[in-house]
């Protein structure tokens, strides 16, 4: 350095000084800190609660979260106001309004409220605990029924094809073909009723279950139908052999017919039990059976063993409404 | 002396009477689902609600529960499968948080955001109003909830392929007791 550049560098120097002191003390004093304490209403200190500040002129967040000691401390804000969410596990979030001013250190204290749990309501915790496999258990369960109700549902395509081709196979001049055709007709429709059979007996039950409804109409029909569905076809193969053979249908085998339509008509009123409204299937079979039986009053009130006792007016009301119809406020059957 | 003593007792009482915290109890309550399906309508009640409320420094938190398996249609298999597509056995509860400032329940009618839990989701429905009716302690609310199964992601069930309306209002009768 020469003797020129040396004699000016004291006055360069303390300029330099003038331009950068203040620079320097610019950028500490403009940022301000918020900081304070989280503790719970009995003034508990909270841990590991986090503190959100937001710059409410820019949206820009800045977190932080308390120490054992419940402290948090958020340096560096620039002056404006600032909305402060306080969350912690087991509390509610609290929500605070404050406006920092250059330079300043703010303190805000929060008491948090503690959330209300099911416990506070008295519930036992098994109550209130999930079971994976009880859950997986009414999955099986409704999955299988599911398939039980749609075989069901198919099964009535071949059941009554077979009740009409079964009016051309009897008598004696009906030809082979005819009783060919209705015994495979009958044979598709046994096959498919086990199918649908299996689903229902083989899905899982769920203990503790209170049966009512329909479905207990529905599950009585089945030791009629069930039964139906056995003899039935063990009839209509003796009686096929016997016409076979030349030979007039006779003996036990001539019951075919009736337990054919007996059968039918129990597959028909089961699928019909969960399909409408409680007690109009039983109230409609009373209906029916008063008709041909002129001895017997219609009564408004009969039940056969679901709950029409408990609604039964209400019943007959709406089945008697023009309105209503039998669809109106039925019975729902998940598919 | 007296005027000294008076002012100094309401500096120290004051603080204390404004931190005062009140409580509400569940009495007695009806919840009824109401499910609509082209062909058919069904409803199922549960009368197994609990509910407490806490009100402090003019804000009141309330939380009410009810078991899945407490509703009842008058059909088990309709009961066993709405519980096995709410998942009701993984998530046995729906529970219903509630916020809102103490004043507003002096209100005839009452508007509530609803934070619902059920069926392993939450969601929230915005300005419900209530109907509240006073008879001393105790307050009897009233009113409908517009919840929709889609909003709980539950696979709606279906009859002859045809699924049941996303639409599940819940109807809500309550009676809350205040207590300190």
């Amino acid at each position: 350095m020469n003797q020129r550049t040396a004699r000016f560098a004291p006055g360069i120097a303390l300029l330099l000084l003038f331009i950068l002191i203040p620079t320097a003390l610019r950028a500490q004093t403009s940022g301000a800190t918020l900081s304070g304490t989280i503790t719970d209403a009995a003034g508990k200190a909270v841990a590991n609660a986090k503190v959100s500040v937001k710059n409410l002129a820019t949206n820009q967040s800045t977190d932080a979260e308390t120490n054992s000691a419940g402290s948090y401390s958020v340096p560096n804000l620039p002056p404006g106001d600032y909305e402060i969410s306080v969350s912690a596990a087991g509390f509610d979030t609290k929500v605070a309004k404050v406006t920092l001013v250059e330079a300043a250190n703010q303190t805000l204290n929060v008491a948090l409220i503690a959330s209300l749990s099911l416990q506070d309501l008295g519930f036992p915790t098994a109550e209130t605990q999930g079971n994976a496999a009880e859950q997986a258990r009414l999955n099986k369960r409704s999955h299988m029924l599911q398939v039980h109700q749609r075989l069901g549902l198919i099964t009535t395509i071949p059941l009554g094809a077979t009740v009409i081709s079964g009016f051309f196979a009897g008598g004696k001049t009906t030809s082979s073909t005819n009783r060919d055709l209705h015994a495979a007709l009958g044979s598709a429709t046994t096959g498919l009723y086990v199918a649908s059979a299996y689903y229902a007996i083989f899905a899982p039950k769920i203990p503790g279950t209170k049966v009512e409804g329909n479905i207990r109409l529905h599950k009585a029909l089945a030791w009629i139908h069930g039964p139906g569905m056995i003899l039935t076809p063990i009839l209509g193969e003796m009686a096929f052999n016997q016409r076979s053979k030349g030979e007039r249908v006779h003996g036990i085998a001539r019951l075919h017919g009736q337990v054919a339509i007996i059968t039918a008509a129990a597959y028909g009123l089961a699928i019909l039990s969960v399909s409408l409204k409680s007690g109009t299937v039983s109230k409609s079979a009373h209906a029916v059976i008063a008709t041909f039986d002129r001895k017997r009053p219609l009564s408004a009130n009969a039940s056969t063993g679901n709950n029409a006792q408990t609604d039964g007016a209400q019943n007959v009301e709406a089945h008697r409404s023009p309105e209503s119809g039998f669809l109106k406020g039925s019975t729902f059957y998940p598919d | 002396m007296n005027k000294k003593l008076l002012i100094a007792f309401l500096l120290l009482a004051l603080p204390a009477i404004a931190r005062a915290q009140s409580q509400w109890d569940l009495e007695k309550s009806t919840v009824t689902y109401h499910v609509s399906h082209p062909l058919h309508e069904s409803e199922g009640t549960s009368h197994a609600a609990r509910g407490k409320g806490v009100c402090q420094a003019g804000q009141c938190d309330f939380l009410i529960a009810v078991p899945v398996k407490s509703f009842d249609s008058g059909d088990s298999n309709r009961d066993l499968h709405m519980l096995q597509v709410t998942r009701g056995a993984q998530f046995p509860m729906v529970t219903v948080r509630v916020h809102l400032p103490e004043a507003d329940l002096t209100s005839a009618t009452i508007y509530c955001d609803l934070e619902i839990q059920f069926a392993g989701q939450t969601a929230t429905y915005k300005r419900i109003p209530f109907q509240a009716v006073t008879h001393g302690n105790d307050t009897e609310i009233t009113g409908t909830i517009p919840m929709r199964v889609s909003d709980f992601k539950i696979d709606p069930p279906k009859l002859l392929t045809v699924p049941i309306k996303n639409d599940v209002p819940v109807r809500v009768e309550m009676t809350w007791q205040r207590g300190k």
